[in-house]
């Protein structure tokens, strides 16, 4: 390893190392610590000193798991969900985005102000409004009130908006225009391309938000088959008679596919994606 | 290929022809709701009655709401985990994706990936998780200061019995700013990791061949250039931390606490709203929050005020 | 075009057809009418959602044509989602389960059907039911507004054996509350464990004695404030004393310490629902089978710890509610439905006339064999109801913060109720 010495200079350079190797095992030990109760019985979890290693209750919580909820059911919505909602949210907000960020209208600030101001309310308050747009759609019960409406999300469109400011210059844009390539030529071609480290990064953070996400389910949710998982978790919990072991093994299957999904993007966002374009 | 006539728009129908979905949505989804809470601050209601029980009462909530002390309480709760769990995140994650940035190669996927892992963590889990962590006599976080105290040097600096985390006003707050760190210091670790994708390497190069050492490369190039990521990832800890509900509602069982220290004003409005049933005065205090947030939102884009041109 | 038959013969033979063939279809119809299928649907939470379950064979054998669906959700998920149905009057639940805590505050709303009136006529089943579990369902303006399915019948489970090693005996426990602290005195000194598991326990338990009639715990009926009066005083003078002589274990309730401190023994005592033996025994603290009795709480108080009510939304669909209605009676006045709930899911019937069961005379193994459901039995019929106030979900909070901060600060205690007073008066007429 080459001398690297970190921002300051003065710590050596590993140190640094043992630093971020440090920050990784207090990230880790939590997650770790669900896989170790996941395969415990409740009375064991409860207990303390909690347990560190492995047991042998994993196929029992699994069975009590899939007797209280359908789990793979639930499991398979959450998929779809997810995966609805990604594709519509990127769509949406990157053409978004980039409207609002290269180009002048009227009432463009008032609008941005406006979806900026969504964000700025807590999502719990919006629960019975909510609940009356959709009973009046007669979207209860049905997955895409929850994929739809998520697509126009402040947060996309802000993210959007920031990159399409910072990594694509007006001249680029002109240029392509002078060249004869059409609008949305422009946008597909262009700036799409351009965008792949943003499309990355909201691609993720979408599908964890809707993901993990439960006021949305409970909203319009009512029969247990069409629960997505966090809900489904939350149904096993009962004031006094919280299966702790199931739950455990639930919540530490749920994240399986969160962490497939960032090791399949993380290649997009890191490995680097150089602004060559530019030039 | 030319794209058939009726697809081929002019600059200046373009912005609208790309907003209109998202906006569509936003109409229907985003604006009803807020014009719904809009209206319900002036209203006295309690849901259970039905719709109809609704009565008009001005700004009688607003009033309660600027008088009530757990309102002020919560507001003074709200700015302190705000800064506490917000700053230290920032100041950590830009050296650590600068570090990872151009000290890892293989590795560097793993090494963001156990970073983010927490952000992906469900809240239900999480629960579970820290309130055995947090324990007094057995969690593993008091474990972890014993030992850390038998270290010649360091007992000094430890406290002498255990810390009740979890039951004592003073240590609710702490506790939630470690967990709200730990949620997300990853995340913009991961966000500034992407922007950092974004600066040429030739630019280095050429610094590196005027002579600059490692530090000044990153207080001259890179900081400037992160400029717009932090300022994204800024105004995003702002709002959330303004907005901070889930790590406080997971430790203090939804309630805020004892004395109410973990009590951060969106708990207090979900506990206005869904425990004591009184949803105009919780309308009223999130429109009062709204205004807050939005006010520390303009203030954070001045201060920041990002490049209108995208050069780098 | 046609020729029409003009013999007068074929005319009626056609509409004698046409006749034979109306007739058909309608009686087709009533037939279908009487067979159609209707859906009950039942909004719980666990674990009163298997309860429902494993009615649902006897349901079938009174009216075989309709279903059950049982729609559950995590406890409070459950009441939000109920909550936000009542506010919209809209995806209603034929039969809502409501737990006593979130009873009150639906209670006063009027979102919910008076029992008392023509068709259901609950008033003349009253005495059928334990007393306070029908006064709790029973709203300010008269209205009963739910059945009572099950209680929870308060009670001192404590550990015999500690009791012994410090000669202590359970009257002395149970005499008063002042010889309740004074056994904890004891105990703490011979055994090292610690009398309860936290002060506001007892706190919780003291208030609730001696409430006047037109009193309710935080307010009375014109709304004014009643946290300065004696059982508050003497409740949190009780509790100090018990903090300063270090005899709590400083846990709240479901915690993993609170849950470590029975498995070693700890806590010695625990004020609570007469389920909590059962959870005990199941995964709590399995290991502690034997040496826990129960007693009847200290100084001859009675209190409730949770209780499920069934109850049917007012805006729900009207052709059901009689079938909602029978559904309700099923499970809270049949006496098979109610035993089977008390085996299977240790759910305390609020239905007095199977208090005579011989199931309440069977030992039980975990409590040493002590035939506790006798005295538990007792317990449910003394217990008085409590009225609600729309603020006692804030009261309580003020009030447990001002103990906090008498017991962890040392605050004086007349400035710590004065200060709560301030705080209910500004919200009482909310």
């Amino acid at each position: 390893m080459t001398n690297q010495p970190t921002k300051s200079g003065i710590i050596a350079p590993w140190t640094a190392y043992l630093i971020v190797a440090a920050g990784m095992f207090i990230m880790l030990a939590p997650f770790y610590f669900m896989f170790v109760f996941a395969t415990h019985s409740r009375t064991e979890i409860f207990s303390l000193p909690p347990p560190l290693f492995f047991g042998n209750d994993f196929i029992n919580n699994l069975k009590i798991l899939t007797e209280r909820v359908p789990f793979w059911r639930n499991l398979g919505w959450s998929v779809y969900v997810a995966l609805a909602s990604t594709v519509l949210t990127l769509l949406f907000c990157s053409m978004g985005g980039y409207a609002f960020a290269l180009f002048d209208f009227r009432g463009k600030n008032l609008l941005f102000a406006l979806v900026m101001g969504t964000m700025l309310l807590p999502s719990f308050m919006n629960i019975i409004p909510t609940f009356m747009i959709m009973d009046a759609l007669g979207w209860i019960d049905q997955p895409k009130a929850l994929y739809i409406p998520g697509a126009a999300s402040a947060f996309g469109i802000f993210l959007m908006r920031q990159f399409v400011t910072t990594s694509i210059p007006k001249e680029l844009i002109e240029a392509a225009r002078m060249d004869g390539c059409s609008e949305l030529g422009i946008y597909g071609r262009i700036v799409l391309p351009l965008l792949k480290p943003a499309l990355g990064t909201l691609a993720l953070i979408t599908f964890i938000s809707s993901w993990n996400n439960f006021i949305g389910p409970l909203i319009v949710m009512r029969s247990p088959e069409m629960y997505t998982l966090p809900l489904a978790l939350r149904s096993l919990q009962s004031p006094v008679d919280t299966e702790w072991g199931a739950l455990m093994a639930g919540a530490a299957i749920a994240t399986l596919p969160l962490v497939l999904l960032f090791v399949m993007t993380s290649r997009q966002l890191i490995s680097g994606l150089t602004t060559g374009a530019v030039k | 290929m030319k794209l058939p006539a009726i697809l081929r728009l002019s600059p200046k129908a373009v912005p609208y022809v790309l907003l209109s979905p998202f906006v569509f949505l936003f109409l229907v989804f985003g604006l009803f709701p807020l014009l719904f809470s809009l209206y319900l601050a002036f209203q006295s209601w309690e849901p259970t009655s039905g719709l109809n029980s609704m009565s008009f009462v001005g700004f009688d909530n607003f009033v309660f709401a600027l008088k009530d002390e757990w309102f002020w309480k919560s507001l003074k709760n709200t700015g302190w985990l705000a800064l506490a769990a917000g700053v230290p995140q920032h100041l950590i994650a830009i050296p650590l994706a600068y570090f990872i940035h151009t000290s890892f190669r293989r590795l560097r996927n793993t090494v963001v990936g156990v970073y983010f892992m927490p952000y992906i963590t469900s809240s239900v889990a999480i629960a579970i998780l820290f309130s055995s962590l947090f324990s007094t006599d057995f969690g593993l976080i008091n474990i972890g200061i014993k030992t850390l105290s038998a270290i010649p040097g360091m007992a000094s600096l430890m406290p002498a019995s255990p810390i009740d985390w979890m039951n004592d006003a003073d240590n609710i707050k702490p506790a939630i700013a470690v967990l709200v760190f730990w949620r997300y210091v990853g995340f913009n670790v991961v966000l500034y990791l992407a922007a950092l994708q974004t600066i040429p390497d030739d630019i280095y190069e050429a610094a590196t061949m005027d002579g600059a050492s490692r530090v000044q490369k990153f207080l001259y190039i890179t900081l400037p250039s992160l400029k717009p990521m932090i300022f994204f990832a800024v105004t995003l800890s702002v709002i959330g931390g303004l907005q901070l509900f889930e790590e406080p509602f997971i430790l203090t069982g939804g309630r805020g606490g004892s004395d109410q220290a973990g009590m951060t004003t969106a708990i207090y409005l979900y506990r206005m709203a869904f425990d004591f049933n009184d949803f105009g005065a919780a309308s009223a205090m999130s429109w009062l929050l709204f205004i807050v947030i939005a006010a520390l939102t303009l203030i954070t884009n001045r201060a920041f005020r990002p490049r209108s041109s995208a050069s780098t | 075009m046609l020729l029409e038959p003009t013999t007068t013969t074929k005319t009626k033979t056609i509409k004698t057809e046409a006749k034979r063939v109306i007739y058909g279809l309608l009686l087709w119809g009533v037939a279908q009418g009487a067979l159609a299928q209707h859906t009950l649907t039942v909004a719980a939470y666990p674990a009163v959602d298997e309860i429902v379950k494993s009615a649902i064979p006897a349901w079938k054998k009174l009216h075989p044509t309709v279903d059950i669906k049982v729609v559950s959700r995590q406890f409070v998920d459950h009441h939000t989602a109920m909550t936000t149905a009542l506010s919209t009057s809209a995806y209603l639940p034929d039969v809502m389960v409501l737990e006593v805590g979130y009873l009150g505050r639906f209670a006063q709303g009027g979102g919910l059907e008076d029992l008392s009136r023509p068709p259901y006529d609950i008033k003349r089943f009253q005495t059928r039911f334990v007393p306070y579990a029908y006064q709790q369902a029973t709203n300010r303006r008269g209205a009963v507004v739910a059945a009572p399915a099950d209680i929870g019948p308060g009670t001192l489970l404590y550990r015999a054996d500690i009791l012994a090693k410090a000669g202590v005996s359970e009257a002395e426990l149970t005499q008063s509350w002042d010889g309740y602290v004074a056994a904890g005195a004891k105990i703490k000194l011979a055994t090292g464990a610690n009398l309860l598991s936290h002060a506001r326990d007892m706190k919780d338990i003291v208030i609730r004695s001696g409430i006047l009639p037109g009193e309710g715990l935080y307010f009375d009926n014109q709304s004014n404030v009643l946290v300065t009066s004696p059982r508050f005083v003497r409740a949190f003078e009780l509790a100090r004393r018990v903090r300063q002589q270090k005899l709590d274990a400083r846990v709240g309730t479901w915690t993993a310490d609170w849950n470590e401190g029975f498995k070693r023994g700890t806590i010695a005592t625990q004020m609570t629902g007469a389920w909590l033996a059962g959870h005990l025994n199941t995964w709590l603290a399995p290991n502690t089978k034997g040496s826990w009795r129960a007693a009847q709480l200290p100084e001859g108080a009675f209190a409730a710890y949770g209780g499920t009510f069934y109850s049917i939304p007012r805006g729900a669909a009207p052709e059901r509610k009689q079938l909602a209605w029978e559904f309700i009676q099923l499970m809270t006045m049949n006496r098979e439905i109610q035993v089977s709930a008390f085996k299977a899911q240790d759910a305390f019937p609020a239905l007095l006339e199977i208090y005579d069961d011989s199931f309440f005379e069977q030992p039980i193994a975990f409590l040493g064999g002590q035939t506790a459901r006798l005295g538990w039995r007792t317990a449910a019929k003394r217990i008085t109801a409590v009225d609600v106030h729309k603020q006692d979900a804030f009261a309580e909070e003020v009030i447990n913060t001002e103990l906090d901060k008498v017991l962890d600060r040392g605050k004086d205690i007349t400035i710590a109720l004065a200060d709560a007073q301030r705080l209910l008066q500004q919200r009482a007429n909310r």
